[in-house]
């Protein structure tokens, strides 16, 4: 698997690469100083989490459309994905905002609905986890995932228009201090890097799904198989 | 460089969540892989 | 047979079943009770608290005796085995799926018949001059709930856990109706009742998508 190979060389060449500008080479910010350098996995955790989660939603689609089991593998390993890459915006943010703001989380429209994604999809796997019939599984799994991807919007919006209504103390300014084009520059590099990452275990988790299921044919092959040879037997005598 | 633990443990928790993950993958598949060969053999025997 | 008419008799059927024990009425309400009296500790129950929390505590009793109540409505037929009789008849899914909706529709808003007086007896919250209002409010509310409800309830009741897997997977869909509802019953319970035009039109919003997409997707829900 040559192209393995090198894909994931070429993603972990670009994710030293980006880990060194974040780290050294991105210029360091007035107030905030090197604490600031978070906002460089923060950022594109969240970029690649959105592009899972649409990568679930045009899977969801297909597989209802199609009925062909590889949109349902692609659509839990896209769930899985975007799940992890979630986790990891939650859990660099509270360490971003603990020294920049003076407290661990706050309920503005942005976190709010990225912690109720974070809970919708993990349902979505749970979802999963709970049905036994492999079809029924996709099925469900899919028109859920569709309800839950049309849902996101309307909690974002639900969010704001409250947030505007009972607005917060403390001023969520943007992350981008803007005038430097050399952050615009480690920025893009990160978000590269992150989602090459992103797509290369995708990938994996997508082989992984392949393999389950070639698993569970020959399981069947080979119970089908194991009934036949009594049953011949018994018709000769 | 200020706060600089908060800076080290968010890069160690990127790389750490999904190197944890990829391997959890590779031992899931290897295994996977290994039950496909015993099926296979067994399917051969009879 | 037309869908609306398969509806209707469905729904007659299922109105039919409900009224002949009442038991899945009379659980949900004393169970709603339960909920009301329970947040009667969390807060102190004066004028002011209770129109700042009552809101919020209304809407939460809803949801949560609403995710027990909305479980019966497939588990039953998977339990009695009607279900297949139910796709073999010569009826559209969405027949189907409508008239449980519409079932769980009118149960829940019996529900909230009971359960808005007592509320706003025990917490001294006047219902004079609103009520046109928090009706309508409440039926948006209701309409999504048991539309996403009835959704969820016919995926979970092929999975297991369902009385777990229900409100976890209505729960956090529900949270734009659960903010619209409780903003806009808030904007009634101040002393110059003003019924905000956005939360009603994120309520309609939240609805139509729901209805839309249950419509769109009401075969897979109903197949075996």
């Amino acid at each position: 698997m040559k192209a393995r190979y090198a894909s994931t060389i070429a993603v972990a060449v670009l994710i030293f690469f980006a880990g060194y500008a974040a780290l050294f080479i991105a210029p360091d910010e007035k107030t905030m100083h090197a604490i600031q350098r978070i906002f460089y996995f923060h950022l594109p955790s969240w970029i690649a989490m959105f592009t899972a989660l649409s990568v679930v939603f045009v899977a969801n689609i297909a597989y209802l459309a199609t009925r062909r089991s590889k949109w349902d593998s692609l659509g839990v390993s896209a769930a899985e994905l975007a799940v992890v890459c979630c986790t990891i915006g939650l859990a660099t943010g509270p360490l971003w905002a603990k020294p920049v703001w003076g407290i661990w989380w706050t309920w503005d429209a942005r976190l709010t609905t990225t912690f109720i994604l974070w809970l919708l999809y993990i349902s979505y796997l749970l979802l999963r986890g709970l049905l036994d019939d492999p079809e029924k599984k996709a099925v469900f799994s899919a028109v859920f995932g569709i309800f839950a991807f049309l849902d996101a919007p309307l909690v974002y919006v639900s969010n704001r228009l409250w947030r505007t209504q009972h607005p917060q103390p403390v001023i969520l300014g943007g992350n981008n201090s803007g005038l430097d084009p050399m952050i615009g520059k480690v920025l893009l590099l990160c978000v590269i890097a992150v989602m090459g990452l992103m797509i290369l275990v995708l990938l994996d988790r997508y082989r992984l799904e392949q393999l389950r299921q070639e698993f569970d044919e020959l399981r069947l092959e080979q119970e089908a198989l194991a009934l036949e040879p009594s049953s011949i037997g018994r018709e000769r005598s | 460089m200020k706060n600089f633990e908060n800076l080290f443990a968010a890069w160690m928790i990127v790389w750490v969540v999904f190197f944890i993950y990829e391997i959890s993958i590779a031992r899931r598949m290897a295994r996977l892989r290994e039950d496909i060969e015993s099926l296979k053999r067994q399917m051969r025997e009879r | 047979m037309s869908a609306a008419r398969a509806a209707g008799i469905l729904l007659a059927k299922e109105l039919r079943v409900e009224f002949r024990t009442r038991e899945l009425l009379s659980a949900t309400i004393v169970f709603a009770l339960v909920v009301v009296v329970l947040f009667s500790f969390a807060f102190d129950p004066t004028a002011a608290e209770s129109r700042r929390y009552g809101p919020g505590l209304l809407w939460i009793s809803f949801l949560f005796a609403g995710s027990l109540m909305l479980n019966p409505s497939f588990a039953r037929e998977r339990t009695n085995d009607t279900m297949d009789a139910l796709r073999m008849a010569p009826i559209s899914p969405f027949a189907i799926l409508s008239a449980k909706m519409l079932a769980n529709f009118i149960f829940m808003s019996l529900v909230e018949v009971v359960l808005v007086p007592v509320f706003s007896v025990l917490y001294n919250v006047s219902l004079s001059g609103i009520v046109c209002r928090l009706v309508l409010v409440l039926a948006l509310g209701t309409v999504g709930l048991t539309v996403a409800g009835t959704v969820f309830s016919a995926i979970s009741s092929h999975a297991r856990l369902r009385e777990l897997l229900l409100p976890l997977l209505l729960l956090p869909i529900l949270t734009p109706l659960l903010i619209g509802a409780v903003e806009a019953t808030a904007s009634l319970f101040v002393d110059q009742p003003e019924l905000d035009r956005t939360w009603l039109a994120l309520l309609a919003g939240f609805d139509i998508v729901f209805l839309t997409a249950s419509w769109l997707l009401c075969d897979y829900l109903i197949e075996e």
